[in-house]
């Protein structure tokens, strides 16, 4: 993998006004392009001042902040040009959800850009498509729920197709199934190219998604790298506010207890399972690149040969849930199938035919916990 | 005895619903169980809420409260709300005066306590949850965080029988998503029965005796959490995921051919089940302070846990290693073999007790020790 830097702070220090202390002191980091990079900390230690630095809205007092290796020029033109390819969604969606109905909002983004009319209509469909809102387009923002309006001002960076997208607390509020789903969307478009960066004191969902984090504490940078890393720290993690993943810690605590070397971390559920029973009788799995042309009697076929059955991809989803298709894993799939398939259970992961390097990287990714995964890939 | 309970309840918002809120829901919250209710959003746990504490007045069936009938007059309710406090998600819809104090006051104000009984109620609220240095300070200048304390500050003062939470910690960083359920560990002791909704499935996994869970305005399950977790697939489709403690025993448990049970619901527990056998546990010195603390001699960590007890630790200058999950960190490292000392608030004791020796059950005996 390059290393090459997309998003860089040198030393930058930041004072709210008529504040004395610094809400970032001294920050230096690296975000580089094709990580997945969570910013961690608590409530109130910088996080959501470092992110506006990103996007250039607010400059800092002293040091530089650099995007592709150019520090960023704070001129109105520039500002505008790199807010298009550096795109933040903010916590609360109140804050930047402005349009009339659910499709302006949508189009703000995209029409802001220049863009002619045809291509901001469909840059708006098929952003409210992946976060299952385009049949609500016509509704007022304010008739929506908390979740989808969370839903909706993602849908509004995602039109602008940005390079970087920038998530401050994307789960916060969310259910368990719609911050899965999140996550599953994420990964979705930083597989097709979107760099991805998230904040959340979530250590949970950072630890199962993130390749590196940068940990602040009282406005200072106390940590960047890989994850286990940090947690390895206890006193350092503690001392921030955030405790050890619980996967992380069990692992930890387990294979010093059995004098064995922590490594091979697991991050997932069903690795924690290989792990901790190993050399069980698996099943296998069928990844199915769905072409959105199968029905309810196809699954009942899978399920009567005992396979389980789950999805994987934002049209997956659209297609289920618009048939009213059931499913064993509706969110979660993957995860969930493996968990089963090292339980003796055969198992069937329908997916996006975008998403199958996704399915084969989380299932070779078990072969670090044990022998590899029986699969095999074929067309619904 | 039912504290709280629903018989046949069902509400719409308004007509035009096609289906309502709540659709024949009866449940029954007992006094002294720690509740929770779980569902994806709009399942009704907000409805639910609102019923509880009369807001809401059913289209059918009805709420008793102490096996009466809820009465829907004026007086009635404002006494009823003396009882049972709601404190809902976002806190902004909770503060309305300018400064903390007067938010806080608020509560015990409408009760006619005489004022030097809401001045203590204040005091001793805003201590409880860490805020008292922002006593005169204007509520808009707070964060989040600090807000949401406030708010729950303020339903402290009524001193209710029955407090329930809107998920009381989100939004709310490890630390203080950890502080807030020590308070909650606190009040349960006191003899406050708490109810909390809530979407972070771990967390409460690992502190409710009971859970109900609604999906789309029904009642799908009332009981202890196993019961509805064991079934992946029922989980799933109520849109709630399995706590990962739960689910990982389950899995390795069966790809073991062991019984599932003991479950689990810590880090600490689960890593004791797994050990390797014949693991030898640490002790815990459990030290319990009323208001006084002496430092002792250790090599291990120290910890404290409950309000009093970091006042007591504070007062007499005495360092902690563990502030915040204090009691399930002493037990991590019992499970680990090593000696802690955990500082604990009198009225915790045997709480905490019962706790630390319910990991033999688990396999490791972590020895509580004076």
């Amino acid at each position: 993998m390059t290393e090459q830097s997309l998003l860089e702070t040198r030393n930058i220090v930041y004072y709210y006004e008529g504040n004395k202390s610094p809400s970032l002191n001294d920050v230096s980091l690296v975000i580089k392009k094709g990580v997945k990079t969570a910013i961690l900390g608590g409530n109130g230690a910088g996080k959501s001042t470092l992110f506006y630095h990103l996007n250039g809205v607010v400059k800092p007092a002293s040091g530089v902040v650099l995007y592709r290796e150019t520090p960023l020029s704070y001129k109105k033109k520039a500002k505008r040009e790199l807010c298009s390819h550096v795109a933040v969604v903010l916590q609360n969606p109140d804050d930047q959800i402005f349009g009339q109905t659910v499709k302006d909002d949508a189009e703000y983004g995209p029409k802001n850009l220049g863009l002619p009319p045809e291509e901001v209509k469909e840059r708006a469909k098929r952003a409210l498509e992946q976060v299952g809102l385009w049949e609500k387009r016509d509704q007022v923002p304010l008739q929506l729920s908390y979740g989808q309006r969370k839903r909706l001002s993602l849908a509004g960076a995602i039109a602008m197709k940005p390079d970087v997208l920038i998530m401050d607390e994307p789960t916060a509020g969310l259910d368990p199934q719609m911050a899965l789903e999140l996550m599953e969307l994420a990964e979705q478009l930083h597989h097709n190219g979107m760099d991805i960066v998230m904040s959340t004191h979530d250590v949970d969902l950072a630890y199962m998604w993130a390749d590196e984090i940068h940990v602040l504490r009282k406005s200072e940078k106390i940590y960047s790298g890989p994850q286990e890393g940090f947690y390895a720290d206890r006193d350092l993690s503690y001392s921030a506010g955030l405790l050890a993943p619980a996967m992380f810690q069990i692992n930890t605590t387990l294979a010093a207890m059995r004098g064995e070397s922590p490594a091979p971390y697991p991050r997932t559920e069903p690795q924690l399972v290989a792990k901790m029973a190993p050399g069980s009788k698996r099943g296998k799995m069928e990844v199915i690149v769905s072409k959105g042309d199968f029905d309810q009697s196809y699954i009942d076929s899978l399920s009567a040969e005992g396979k389980i059955v789950g999805i994987y991809g934002t049209e997956t989803r659209k297609y289920i849930s618009a048939n009213n298709l059931m499913v064993d894993f509706f969110f979660g799939g993957i995860e969930s199938c493996l968990s089963q398939l090292l339980n003796g259970k055969d198992t069937v992961v329908v997916c996006d035919p975008d998403c199958v390097e996704i399915v084969e990287g989380k299932i070779k990714d078990m072969s670090a916990f044990g022998e590899p995964i029986d699969y095999t890939v074929t067309d619904s | 005895m039912s504290l709280l309970e629903f018989r046949n309840l069902t509400y719409s918002y308004n007509s035009r619903q096609k289906k309502p809120s709540l659709d024949n829901v009866s449940i029954k919250v007992e006094e002294g169980r720690r509740t929770a209710i779980i569902g994806a959003n709009g399942a009704g746990k907000s409805t639910t809420f609102y019923s509880f504490n009369g807001i809401f007045k059913p289209n059918a069936g009805e709420v008793l409260y102490r096996d009466r009938p809820l009465v829907y007059t004026k007086e009635a309710l404002r006494e009823l709300r003396n009882d049972i406090c709601v404190v809902v998600q976002n806190p902004d819809e909770q503060i309305f005066s300018s400064t903390v104090e007067s938010d806080v006051a608020f509560g015990p104000m409408n009760m006619d306590l005489p004022r030097e009984e809401v001045d203590r109620r204040i005091t001793n609220s805003l201590e409880m949850v860490g805020m008292s240095e922002y006593r005169m300070r204007p509520s808009t200048q707070l964060s989040y965080g600090q807000r949401k304390r406030v708010s729950l500050a303020g339903a402290l003062a009524v001193r209710p029988k029955v407090l329930i939470l809107d998920e009381p910690t989100a939004g709310l960083d490890p630390q203080m998503s950890r502080e807030v359920m020590e308070l909650v560990d606190e009040l349960c002791c006191s003899g406050t029965t708490v109810i909390i909704s809530t979407h972070d499935v771990d967390l409460i996994y690992s502190w409710a005796e009971d859970i109900i869970v609604l999906n789309h305005g029904d009642l799908i399950y009332s009981g202890e959490p196993e019961g509805f977790f064991s079934d992946a697939a029922k989980t799933a489709s109520a849109g709630v995921a399995r706590p990962h403690t739960f689910s990982v025993n389950s899995y390795v448990s069966k790809i073991r051919g062991k019984e599932e049970a003991p479950y689990p619901r810590t880090s600490s527990q689960f890593v004791a089940k797994m050990a390797p056998e014949g693991t030898v546990g640490g002790k815990i010195r459990l030290i319990p302070v009323q208001d006084k603390a002496e430092a002792v001699q250790t090599s291990g960590h120290v910890g404290v846990y409950g309000y009093a007890a970091k006042k007591a630790l504070k007062e007499a200058d005495i360092s902690a290693d563990y502030l915040f999950d204090a009691l399930e960190m002493c037990m991590q490292d019992a499970v680990k073999g090593l000696d802690s000392v955990l500082y604990c608030d009198a009225t915790m004791y045997d709480m905490a007790k019962e706790r630390i020796e319910a990991l033999a059950k688990f396999g490791v005996k972590a020895e509580v020790v004076q």
